[in-house]
């Protein structure tokens, strides 16, 4: 399956060899460039356990999973995740993940990557939000988790390019920079309180820094392999984890807020390539 | 205000875009028909929180709701830009800050253990999958999250500045107490748009008049291991 043949690609290429924006590199082999362009960067090089363990990354092994469950007829309507488009045509994942959040003619509006799988399991498979399958969005053992994971894998080493050229995609990606600077909640934290300055730490956390690219792809380059939650976590959880400490409201899953911070985070990473599956603390 | 102002322009702007290309437009909510693309950026971030249910429907620990929560106070507002503020932003914001706040007749630092516990607290005011319950734990400062007092005791962050021997160097005159008293409350009145968050101040008390006390006497406090460094 293709999924073989893109774990094939890295051997045959040379390690180091500069990244083009189309080229899927395996995700060590991207930590490892960013390590070596940054030997500064205090965020990047934080955990010498979690860069060995790297080649053994741990939501590698979600990759598997995910790839059985995309192409299993499921649900109700008893079929596969196939005629799903993520933006690039039904079933067609290489780069998709780097390309979202993008706008659907199907739906009217921009989605996010979980926003659009849900749609896709929800509409073409008939999962609804009772079942499980969609249900369940957190931890190892979620369908979303697996998928996710196998999804994003399929774009790693890839450059993060959201697409601006539909108005409402520039539109979410612009309300999305001033949720980032909003002021507010009963701390009066907004999102560069912790993320606007270079190698700063909360407590024992490097904080990265979302002017610096390849600090904020990493940052970005959900799903990963949370070492301090043994699980993967997609962005979605990592929203809600930031603004849960933030002392705002508390965010719900697939919403337009959720979706516009995820149109300014990605394009703040634009042109560096992605981790995907990544390791975190 | 504003906010309903746009909500407004946008059902304007869709109907009229409906009817003439009949192009469909929406801003992710259901059944939503606005035209997201005819607000400012600034009013689509407020429409997006306000109008979208993006929110968890709870309660606030302080009280209100969501909607209270997220709705932001002048100096919210204010501070709200990339980067620092500029020179007549920052004068306003220290305006703002000083006159709303309440000297106290008096200031006595309370006890400097207790303060060490309530610096090193990040318990309190968190909403959504999980809710701190203030009936079951009191809320903290935080405050290590962003100052080292004291490396010895565990992990300290460095958002702000460091804050070892802070009462060894400065005393605890009057006017160091006000000064301290001042910043926690309500730091803007010495840092406008500072990361540090008000604890005392015409929006809230996230701390009482009795912990600051306490946690002053940690900062102050001769004893403090603060101060002994
Ligand atoms: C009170 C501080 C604080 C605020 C405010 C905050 N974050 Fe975070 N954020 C953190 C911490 C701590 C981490 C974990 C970093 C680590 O473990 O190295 C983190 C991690 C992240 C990461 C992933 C990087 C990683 O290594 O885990 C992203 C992306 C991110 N935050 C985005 C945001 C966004 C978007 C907002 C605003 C909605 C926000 N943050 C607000 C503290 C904060
Ligand atoms: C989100 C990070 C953050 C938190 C939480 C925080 N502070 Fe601060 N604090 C700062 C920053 C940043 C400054 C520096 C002011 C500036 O330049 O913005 C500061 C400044 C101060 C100062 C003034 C230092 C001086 O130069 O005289 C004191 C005192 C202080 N903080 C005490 C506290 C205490 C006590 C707490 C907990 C109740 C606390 N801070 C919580 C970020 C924080």
């Amino acid at each position: 399956m293709f999924k073989k043949a893109l774990l094939a690609l890295p051997v045959a290429m040379a390690v180091g060899a500069a990244a083009q924006a189309g080229e899927w590199q395996d995700p060590n082999d991207v930590l490892q460039q960013f390590l070596q362009e940054n030997p500064d960067s205090a965020y990047l090089h934080q955990s010498e356990m979690n860069i060995m363990m790297m080649p053994d990354n741990p939501a590698l092994w979600l990759v598997d999973e995910g790839e059985e469950l995309f192409y299993a007829k499921r649900g109700p309507n008893n079929v596969s995740l196939e005629g799903c488009d993520f933006g690039k045509g039904p079933g067609e994942l290489d780069g998709a993940y780097v390309e979202l959040p993008r706008y659907f003619e199907d739906t009217g509006k921009v989605m996010d990557f979980e926003m659009r799988l849900v749609h896709c399991m929800k509409e073409l498979q008939g999962f609804t939000s009772d079942d499980a399958a969609v249900g369940q969005r957190h931890g190892n053992g979620s369908d979303i988790m697996k998928l996710t994971t196998f999804i994003a894998h399929q774009s790693s080493g890839m450059a993060w390019n959201p697409p601006l050229d539909h108005p409402q995609e520039q539109a979410m990606r612009d309300a999305g920079e001033k949720l980032f600077y909003r002021r507010g909640g009963a701390m009066d934290f907004n999102c560069a309180s912790c993320h606007g300055d270079v190698g700063k730490q909360i407590r024992a956390s490097v904080l990265p820094h979302v002017g610096t690219g390849p600090e904020w792809s990493k940052a970005v380059s959900w799903p990963a392999h949370r070492a301090g939650h043994d699980n993967v976590r997609s962005q979605n959880h990592r929203i809600r984890g930031c603004v849960w400490q933030m002392r705002h409201a508390g965010i719900k899953a697939d919403t337009p807020v959720n979706t516009a911070l995820i149109s300014y985070w990605n394009d703040q990473a634009r042109g560096e390539p992605a981790i995907l599956p990544d390791l975190k603390r | 205000m504003f906010k309903k102002n746009a909500v407004a322009a946008g059902m304007a702007a869709f109907a009229s875009v409906a009817l003439t290309a009949g192009c469909a437009v929406a801003d992710g909510s259901k059944g939503s028909d606005v035209d997201i693309t005819a607000m400012s950026a600034d009013e689509l971030a407020e429409h997006l929180i306000f109008e979208t249910d993006s929110f968890r429907d709870q309660e606030m620990q302080e009280g209100g709701d969501w909607r209270d929560r997220m709705t932001q106070d002048d100096l919210q507002k204010a501070c709200s830009m990339k980067g620092d503020p500029d020179g007549e932003t920052a004068g306003q914001v220290v305006a703002m800050a000083r006159a709303s706040y309440e000297a106290p007749e008096s200031i006595e630092l309370g006890d400097w253990r207790k303060g060490a516990e309530l610096a090193d607290s990040g318990y309190g005011y968190r909403q959504g999958h999980r809710t701190d319950d203030h009936g079951q734990r009191e809320p903290g400062g935080n405050c290590y999250n962003c100052h080292v007092f004291d490396p010895r005791v565990s992990d300290q962050g460095t958002i702000g500045p460091s804050l070892q021997n802070y009462g060894a160097n400065r005393g605890t005159s009057e006017a160091v107490l006000r000064y301290v008293h001042e910043v926690i409350s309500n730091p803007h009145q010495y840092f406008p748009c500072t990361q540090m968050p008000r604890f005392n101040s015409d929006r809230h008390q996230l701390l009482s008049d009795e912990q600051i006390s306490h946690i002053m006497a940690y900062l102050l406090d001769p004893e403090s291991p603060v101060n002994n460094q």
